[in-house]
């Protein structure tokens, strides 16, 4: 039997849960700012899911909840079936990763070799295991000719495919991606829609925070809306897109394409399109049997 | 949830008679209490100073926020304490109070302890309060009355400005180090977190400096504010008062025989001095140990 943690919650559980959030609530240290509030969460392993919502509705404070850089203010979060409150976040590292917004907040190393070792080194993985990882990563992420170069050398976008990997690299079993593909080239979202892809299809859960409405409707299987301080939805991404009033009362847009849909193929029976090439699939077959 | 301990560094809004007086007055009572703590020994002075700045601070409503820079206190006083109480910085001869094994304690280094960290407090404090009320504008307004260069009024008011942006940023780099595992203090911490926040500052000015140079920084001209702060009677009053009363001090304290030099005048007990010596060595050393300490552990 797990022993009990601080708040009275079991710091162990029996869960085939990636991440199990119930009724957290948190208020910012100063006792003014209220940023969730009851908020419960559950998510399986391997899965793929994308958080949405308006700046400030709280999707970065619960995914710091769940690598422990903040305590909730009240209830529980579990990872792995690990209570997090009682967890440090060096701990907790070792099981979720989390790629910050701006790669320029956690690049230091002289070379970008040094970059991706870093956080493997630090949970105690074995060298060979190390080089291994990094040399997967290198060649997923395309980045053999920058390998030796300082990381604040290179691109942004090499930057920020930098910083992913050297998350990638620490094989945590739940990724956490913080606005992925925010400022990004297409190159460098196409690459990071793929990783998602490839991660999941390897087992890892990732939990994708981002206004880039086309990527998660194109790659995550759920998507979870939130609206002052509160998960309002948590639906599929083709319901929750589809949901006009939803999009509308938490000052969200659909992607583009699922609005072309929604306007002219669905009234006619058509699909709600999440993708170009969902549109222009049901446009050709209609097109065939010569229907409007 | 952490409490944060960092330094206060920004106006903390308000509307409390400290927060109304012109900007100029409170300047010149910064620069008028500075030379008066750097220029008397007589720690009556010097922590009558203080607690005018912790009055100053109650009636600014600032004293809770101003607590957390008391906390600099602790490891500064102690090792003041304990370092002069072995060696004081004072002409010889020093009086021998004790001696352990081979280590001699002086007695006149508690004194001098007493009133560097005198010195250092009430001017950190009554400066901290100044800046606590003070809208940075009106600052930068106050200076540029006072004839200070555009140029340099304009660093200086920056310089106040970025101060609270590095510190978020100092937390967000080391939110994103300790995501990868890395140690959150001691000496393996310091590289991981200072190249990020060193090369987001150059790169932050760098920004900066391009996007005021776009919006005509430098074009010469009488410059306009926003902002505009009058100065009244009693801000006058205030400035006046309290620069007389000061400089009355400091003329007071460097004219008047043996008030220059008080050493000889408060005897403390050879107990007082070392009951303090040993807490303060302890205080010190637990402060040493315990960052060597949280260097080697994990956070």
């Amino acid at each position: 039997m797990a022993r009990k943690g601080k708040h009275g919650f079991p710091d162990q559980i029996e869960t085939d849960l990636a991440v199990k959030v119930e009724d957290a609530h948190y208020v910012y240290p100063n006792g003014r700012v209220v940023a969730l509030s009851g908020v419960d969460l559950e998510v399986r392993k391997g899965e793929l899911l994308g958080v949405i919502g308006q700046n400030g509705s709280g999707k970065t404070t619960l995914t710091k909840l769940l690598n422990r850089l903040l305590k909730p203010s009240s209830g529980s979060v579990y990872v792995n079936g690990l209570l997090t409150t009682e967890r440090t976040v060096q701990e907790m590292s070792a099981h979720i990763g989390y790629v910050f917004q701006n790669p320029n907040h956690q690049l230091f190393a002289r070379t970008v070799k040094d970059e991706l070792e870093f956080g493997p080194r630090n949970i105690g993985t074995p060298e060979e295991d190390i080089a291994q990882g990094v040399a997967e990563a290198v060649d997923f992420f395309d980045l053999g000719e920058f390998i030796d170069e300082h990381p604040y050398r290179v691109s942004f976008p090499i930057r920020k495919l930098v910083g992913i990997a050297s998350v990638v690299t620490m094989k945590p079993s739940i990724i956490i991606l913080d606005e992925p593909s925010t400022g990004q080239d297409h190159q460098t979202t196409r690459i990071i829609n793929s990783l998602m892809r490839r991660l999941a299809e390897d087992g890892t859960t990732v939990i994708c925070v981002s206004h880039d409405m086309p990527l998660l409707a194109d790659v995550v299987e759920r998507v979870v809306v939130m609206r002052d301080t509160k998960i309002v939805a948590d639906a599929s991404p083709r319901e929750v897109f589809a949901d006009e009033k939803l999009m509308l009362t938490t000052n969200l847009q659909a992607p583009q394409i699922t609005n072309i849909a929604l306007q002219t193929v669905f009234p006619l029976g058509g699909p709600i399109a999440l993708t170009p090439k969902e549109l222009a699939a049901d446009i050709e077959s209609r097109l065939k049997k010569g229907k409007r | 949830m952490t409490m944060n301990t960092s330094m206060p560094t920004g106006m903390i809004p308000g509307s409390s008679i400290i927060h109304r007086i012109h900007p100029v007055t409170k300047i010149l009572w910064v620069v008028v209490y500075v030379i008066l703590a750097f220029t008397t020994q007589n720690i009556f002075i010097l922590y009558g100073m203080v607690i005018f700045a912790v009055v100053l601070a109650l009636l600014g409503g600032v004293f809770r926020p101003l607590l957390k820079a008391l906390y600099l206190i602790v490891p500064v006083g102690s090792s003041l304490i304990a370092l002069q109480v072995l060696g004081p910085a004072a002409d010889k001869p020093w009086t021998v109070l004790a001696e352990v094994g081979f280590v001699t304690l002086y007695g006149d280094g508690f004194y001098y302890a007493l009133v560097l960290l005198g010195r250092i407090v009430s001017s950190m404090l009554l400066s901290l309060v100044m800046v606590m009320t003070t809208h940075p504008s009106d600052l930068f307004l106050a200076f540029s009355k006072l004839k200070m260069p555009y140029t340099f009024n304009f660093m200086l008011s920056m310089t106040l400005q970025l101060i609270p942006v590095f510190q978020r940023e100092v937390s967000l780099v080391l939110s994103a180090q300790k995501s990868r595992g890395m140690k959150g203090s001691g000496f393996a911490a310091v590289l991981p977190s200072f190249v990020p926040v060193f090369v987001g500052a150059i790169e932050r000015v760098q920004q900066l400096s391009i996007s005021l140079e776009s919006r005509g920084f430098g074009s010469s001209g009488e410059k306009t504010s926003y902002r505009q702060v009058t100065a009244r009677t009693q801000d006058w009053v205030y400035g006046i008062c309290g620069a007389t009363a000061m400089i009355g001090l400091m003329v007071y304290s460097i004219m008047q025989p043996g008030l220059w030099n008080l050493s000889g005048m408060i005897p403390f007990s050879p107990r007082t001095i070392l009951t303090s010596f040993t807490v303060a060595v302890t205080l010190f050393a637990s402060v040493i140990l315990g960052a060597t300490f949280l260097s080697f552990r994990k956070s």
